[in-house]
């Protein structure tokens, strides 16, 4: 960590957060504090975390699983979030929650590119659907039928290449997650 | 690398070209916007500008074929082309005259076919309607075309168009300047010197102008702090910038639609880092329709202190497939400026301060506090 982050961190009053995070014992007023600190050195202190407890892969759910366990899901369904409520709750959540995290953002709720942002505040998986050149996401079902399938595939892969390179360019290491939990690599050539 | 960028911005040193190409290049993005953020509030604290002000592109007939563009047409009668009568853009400000715009922001193609007395009659009739109205027109590719085309030197395009109403110069047709890269994607309009040149007329003529620069396509970290550095040059040489506006590529529609738009990640490095070295140009504006509200928002905490304004009316990028809204009201700017915990400051176009708004009574901060147990706020899903 640079001696910049450290000053960040310490000048909004963060350091203490940071060690209670390592003990885990943040307390309601540790919360409290993240709620009201300074928005860059939250994200600074999150994204520490982040990287010390799961790295720099990004998991990307596309579609997103209909089931998944133990994954903090942000935007929540119920919420409008401005951007910068939804990176501090992003922050927060990476902070607060259990250690090693998997703090998920909605890019269907929030946009893609807030998405990006977000990844710098201590997400690491994203997940959304996967959009066809007209905007429609696809459904499972529609990858039936042989020449259906070979127009739909380029089209999704054209997608996964934008997302991928989304990831990268956040100095990120992307992986897809199929909806069968099977892990694809991918490498940079597939990154635009 | 950044602690030492660090300490040459805490000893009021002047950053490099090798500065500039660290901070594009260092991997954590929040701490560079932070470091900005810093530069930010040093010159001033939370206020945050925006303006009413109004768009009027009254000819997309253009005779550039520049590759990123999506507004042009090459000639009259072409589908989709289109250029007003200086009756018809009138109108759009009568129209308006209840709420009027403080400036109108006038952006054309390069019409081989219209007289130099359509844009002097264009800029005369707007100043008839409302005489106080601040008219920022034509950039500085503009004004390079209209002296070929019509025998004028620059000072003497601007001295007529000066004459007629004229106020201020937009920032536009910067596009990157380094050759590399110019003569690829803009090669059949002004060079960079012959952009730069215009301003540093424009600003020893005593008028005020802006500077753009179009990132996010095939240009590298290199160029844009080439760039940027050329524009620092030229203010320490005049001090006529106002403004700097990073304008991130849209790719819908034109000759690098293979290419994918710039990240919001992307557009808040480049805010950060222009703010840092370009530490003699007063402001740095986060242009939402080219980001977004929302990354606009954002970026006021990575370096941006100006937010641009209403817009009303702006066709270029939405041509280029922008996902953001024509227009958003002056509530609407003050909301999102409130939000991010600044202040609110009306402007007009030569930063004079109209009004003041109040801070938010519940900032962004404040407005997720939730009366919920320490670990209650997170959502596990099962």
């Amino acid at each position: 960590m640079s001696a910049l982050v450290e000053r960040a961190i310490a000048a909004a009053g963060l350091a203490g957060v940071l060690a209670s995070r390592r003990a885990g014992t943040i307390d309601e007023a540790g919360v409290a504090l993240l709620r009201g600190a300074d928005l860059l050195a939250l994200g600074a202190l999150a994204d520490r975390v982040r990287r010390d407890e799961v790295g720099d892969q990004v998991r990307i759910y596309a579609p997103p699983p209909e089931r998944d366990t133990g994954a903090l899901l942000l935007p929540r369904d119920d919420e409008r979030l401005t951007g910068l409520e939804l990176l501090r709750e992003i922050a927060v959540a990476r902070v607060t929650g259990p250690p090693s995290a998997r703090v998920r953002i909605d890019w269907t709720r929030c946009g893609l590119e807030l998405a990006q942002v977000g990844l710098g505040f201590g997400a690491n998986e994203l997940a959304g659907h996967i959009a066809s050149k007209r905007g429609l996401p696809f459904a499972e079902g529609e990858r039936i039928g042989v020449g259906k399938r070979s127009r739909l595939q380029a089209a999704d892969l054209v997608k996964k290449k934008e997302l991928a390179g989304f990831v990268r360019r956040s100095g990120r290491i992307p992986v897809f997650v199929g909806s069968d939990g099977s892990v694809e690599a991918v490498d940079e050539a597939m990154s635009i | 690398m950044l602690d030492a960028i660090v300490q040459k911005l805490h000893a009021g040193e002047r950053l490099s070209f090798d500065d500039g190409l660290a901070l594009f290049r260092h991997p954590d993005v929040v701490s560079v916007g932070r470091l900005a953020n810093e530069g930010r509030e040093r010159r001033h604290g939370d206020r945050t500008y925006f303006n009413r002000n109004m768009r009027i592109e009254t000819t997309n007939v253009c005779v550039a074929s520049c590759l990123f563009c999506s507004f042009a047409k090459l000639e009259e009668g072409a589908p989709g082309a289109h250029t007003m009568r200086v009756e018809d853009a009138w109108r759009e400000l009568e129209e308006r005259m209840d709420d009027p715009p403080g400036e109108i922001h006038i952006v054309n193609g390069l019409h081989p076919g219209l007289p130099f007395s359509y844009y002097e009659e264009l800029l005369a009739g707007f100043k008839r309607i409302k005489p106080d109205v601040h008219m920022k027109c034509f950039t500085a590719v503009e004004i390079h075309f209209f002296a070929t085309h019509y025998g004028m030197t620059y000072r003497e395009v601007l001295e007529r168009l000066r004459s007629a109403g004229l106020d201020s110069l937009p920032g536009g047709g910067a596009e990157i300047f380094h050759p590399a890269v110019r003569t690829r994607i803009a090669h059949d309009k002004a060079t960079a010197d012959e952009w730069l040149e215009v301003h540093r007329i424009a600003h020893r003529l005593g008028m005020s102008t802006n500077a753009t620069m179009l990132y996010g396509h095939i240009e590298t970290f290199e160029h844009r702090v080439d760039h940027l550095l050329r524009l620092r040059a030229l203010q320490d040489e005049t001090g006529g910038f106002q403004a700097f506006i990073p304008l991130a590529f849209h790719p819908d529609g034109n000759g690098m639609r293979n290419l994918p738009a710039p990240t919001a990640i992307d557009a808040l490095r480049t805010i950060a880092v222009s703010r840092l070295l370009l530490d003699n140009v007063p402001h740095v504006k986060a242009y939402w329709v080219s980001m977004t509200p929302e990354v606009a928002q954002i970026a006021l905490c990575f370096g941006a202190d100006d937010i641009d304004g209403t817009i009303v009316h702006e066709t270029i990028y939405r041509a280029a497939g922008t996902r953001s809204p024509g227009a958003l009201t002056a509530q609407q700017i003050v909301r999102l400026i409130q939000e991010a915990g600044r202040i609110p400051v009306e402007r007009g176009s030569l930063y004079n301060v109209l009004r003041e708004h109040p801070r938010a009574s519940v900032p962004e901060a404040a407005v997720n506090v939730r009366d919920r147990k320490a670990t209650k706020h997170l959502e596990v899903l099962s």
